[in-house]
């Protein structure tokens, strides 16, 4: 199984590079409107063609996959640091607070991650700019889903904190950042980096299911989720089968991770 | 004899303690989504009061009336109350009674999502067959591309591509979990597979079929139950993206409305609906785990 892992490895990297190099290698820029040129097939100036309103295809792709993929780990990375804290939070204090905080975990996973979703990014006001819309979607995602991480980390807290050894540690006098940096972090990392994996195929599926919705990233702002709204559009489609990279290049990407993560993908996926 | 064997009294208080806390996950989860919308910008705003052709007194009429008159738990007191003589007040932008928005609307998401349920739930599980039984690396890798293939299109395109084909939508519901409960009845089957109940079976040349009822089912039993559970789930979220883009007009739907229309009756009843049943399917997958597993006990 390390050949299909090497070949997503490599694809990933080289979806990643051309996302951050998007600036340098993008023919246009994301907003640059070619008011002439509306839904133009493709061709030597627009490889892709054109949207709508005359915006570069593939400019708009390459810009789209930087925010997906750069902000999709990050709000992982948001879920992952408040489960920990949380589960640290409930590991040693009082059993009510342990209840209240279970009480949350379970509210948070009683309530389906779209429909919260779908809530939250309906507050924002209608206003709201480009960049803020970005960061609040991936926010609340990150907040959102802390939930399913949470739950695994308590799991693996309560089986650490009856081990021997760490017993041993706070009857030597050990301080407890020590314990944790030293002893428990090692244990937890691994558990970490797992959710961390499976979180960002999650959240960039989020993303594109409020962008179809009209909920994710605002407009002129490209993101894989607000271009995948071409697809509610057949005839656009027929015209210029480009407009399904997006689609294609968010599949390709899902496949790869789910290839580097096919050893930890045993749980039920979120 | 089994010293550890609950006692009925500590089984009467685990069922209290999953309906205490399911009691206040649902009032928990109503409170939130009315806070989302009560808090959230542009709340207390009516748009028809930007209105220019409207005079100046109007639009500070139109703005009275959005003013909220009271705290948010006087509101969600006064809610609550009303809800548990089966008023759910009235929709701020349908003005439609809630109540019968939630009644013609219900029947239509519960077919799609126990449908799609159980289409997933069977798929996934003929998937993880194949993956696990025969023993051929022809079918592992075709069931793990099958799975992988399905979990990286979002579920609303997959609901897109049906409703341009006119294909059951139940069927997008199903393709939907099938890939997501697969990793776990893959697990489960490749566990049970080298149990030695199992192995004892098979030597003693017990018939597939009963093998496949008792050993497998019958012993996966709580785990399927929990599985269920989370599959119920899924395909309430699920439902939400595909009821909005193919014009279904179910509870997933009416949610997207309510949630764009910042209508905060709406949404606090179907906040807590939709916590209501996932709450009590996941307490019921617990409970049903937990007793089956005390039966073993």
């Amino acid at each position: 199984m390390r050949a299909p892992r090497r070949v997503a490895g490599i694809i990933l990297s080289v979806v990643c590079l051309a996302a951050l190099l998007a600036p340098w290698i993008a023919p246009y820029s994301y907003d640059q409107q070619f008011r002439d040129s509306p839904a133009a097939a493709p061709g030597a100036q627009f490889p892709m063609g054109t949207d709508e309103i005359g915006r570069d295809r593939l400019s708009r792709l390459l810009y789209a996959t930087r925010v997906s993929l750069a902000l999709a780990p990050a709000a992982a990375a948001v879920s992952i640091v408040l489960g920990l804290s949380f589960s640290l939070l409930a590991l040693r204090r009082a059993r009510w607070t342990r209840e209240a905080l279970s009480g949350i975990t379970t509210l948070s996973l009683s309530l389906p991650w779209i429909f919260l979703f779908v809530i939250l990014r309906a507050e924002l006001p209608l206003n709201t700019d480009p960049a803020t819309s970005i960061l609040l979607t991936f926010a609340l995602m990150g907040i959102a889903g802390w939930a399913w991480a949470g739950r695994v980390f308590s799991a693996s807290l309560r089986t650490l904190a009856d081990a021997d050894w760490l017993v041993q540690a706070r009857a030597s006098g050990m301080h407890s950042l020590r314990i944790a940096s030293v002893h428990m972090w090692p244990h937890l990392r691994s558990i970490a980096l797992a959710q961390f994996r499976a979180l960002i195929p999650a959240y960039i599926l989020g993303e594109a299911s409020l962008g179809l919705l009209g909920l994710g990233v605002a407009e002129p702002l490209p993101s894989w989720g607000n271009l995948l709204k071409d697809l509610q559009h057949p005839d656009t489609i027929r015209a210029n089968p480009w407009a399904l990279g997006p689609l294609a290049l968010l599949m390709l990407v899902m496949i790869c991770l789910e290839a580097l993560g096919s050893d930890t993908n045993n749980e039920v996926t979120v | 004899m089994n010293l550890h064997r609950p006692t009925p009294l500590s089984i009467w208080r685990r069922i209290l303690t999953s309906l205490l806390t399911l009691l206040l996950v649902v009032l928990a989860g109503g409170f939130a989504a009315a806070a989302f919308v009560r808090y959230s910008p542009g709340f207390d705003v009516d748009e028809n009061s930007w209105n220019p052709r409207i005079s100046a007194a109007t639009a500070e009429a139109l703005q009275a009336r959005k003013q909220p008159k009271t705290s948010l738990l006087v509101f969600y007191a006064r809610y609550l109350r009303a809800a548990l003589h089966g008023d759910f007040g009235k929709s701020e932008s349908l003005q439609v009674p809630v109540a019968q928005l939630l009644h013609e609307r219900a029947a239509i998401s519960a077919r799609l999502v126990f449908t799609g349920t159980i289409g997933g739930l069977l798929g996934g599980g003929l998937l993880a067959w194949l993956a696990v039984w025969p023993r051929q690396r022809i079918l592992q890798a075709g069931s793990a591309s099958i799975s992988g293939f399905l979990l990286a299109i979002p579920p609303a395109v997959l609901a897109l591509g049906f409703f341009f084909v006119q294909a059951p939508l139940a069927l997008a519901v199903a393709l939907t979990i099938m890939p997501r409960v697969f990793g776990t009845l893959r697990a489960l089957l490749t566990d049970l597979r080298s149990s030695p109940d199992l192995l004892t079976a098979r030597a003693r040349g017990i018939g597939s079929r009963v093998i496949a009822l008792r050993y497998v089912v019958g012993t996966a039993a709580p785990q399927l139950a929990s599985l269920g559970g989370v599959a119920l789930v899924l395909a309430f979220g699920a439902i939400i993206p595909i009821e909005a883009l193919c014009d279904v007009p179910g509870l997933g739907q009416l949610a997207w409305k309510a949630a764009l229309a910042r209508d905060l009756p709406l949404l606090c009843a179907i906040a807590l609906l939709i916590t209501f049943l996932t709450a009590v399917v996941a307490a019921a997958g617990d409970l049903l785990s937990g007793s089956r597993e005390r039966n073993l006990a």
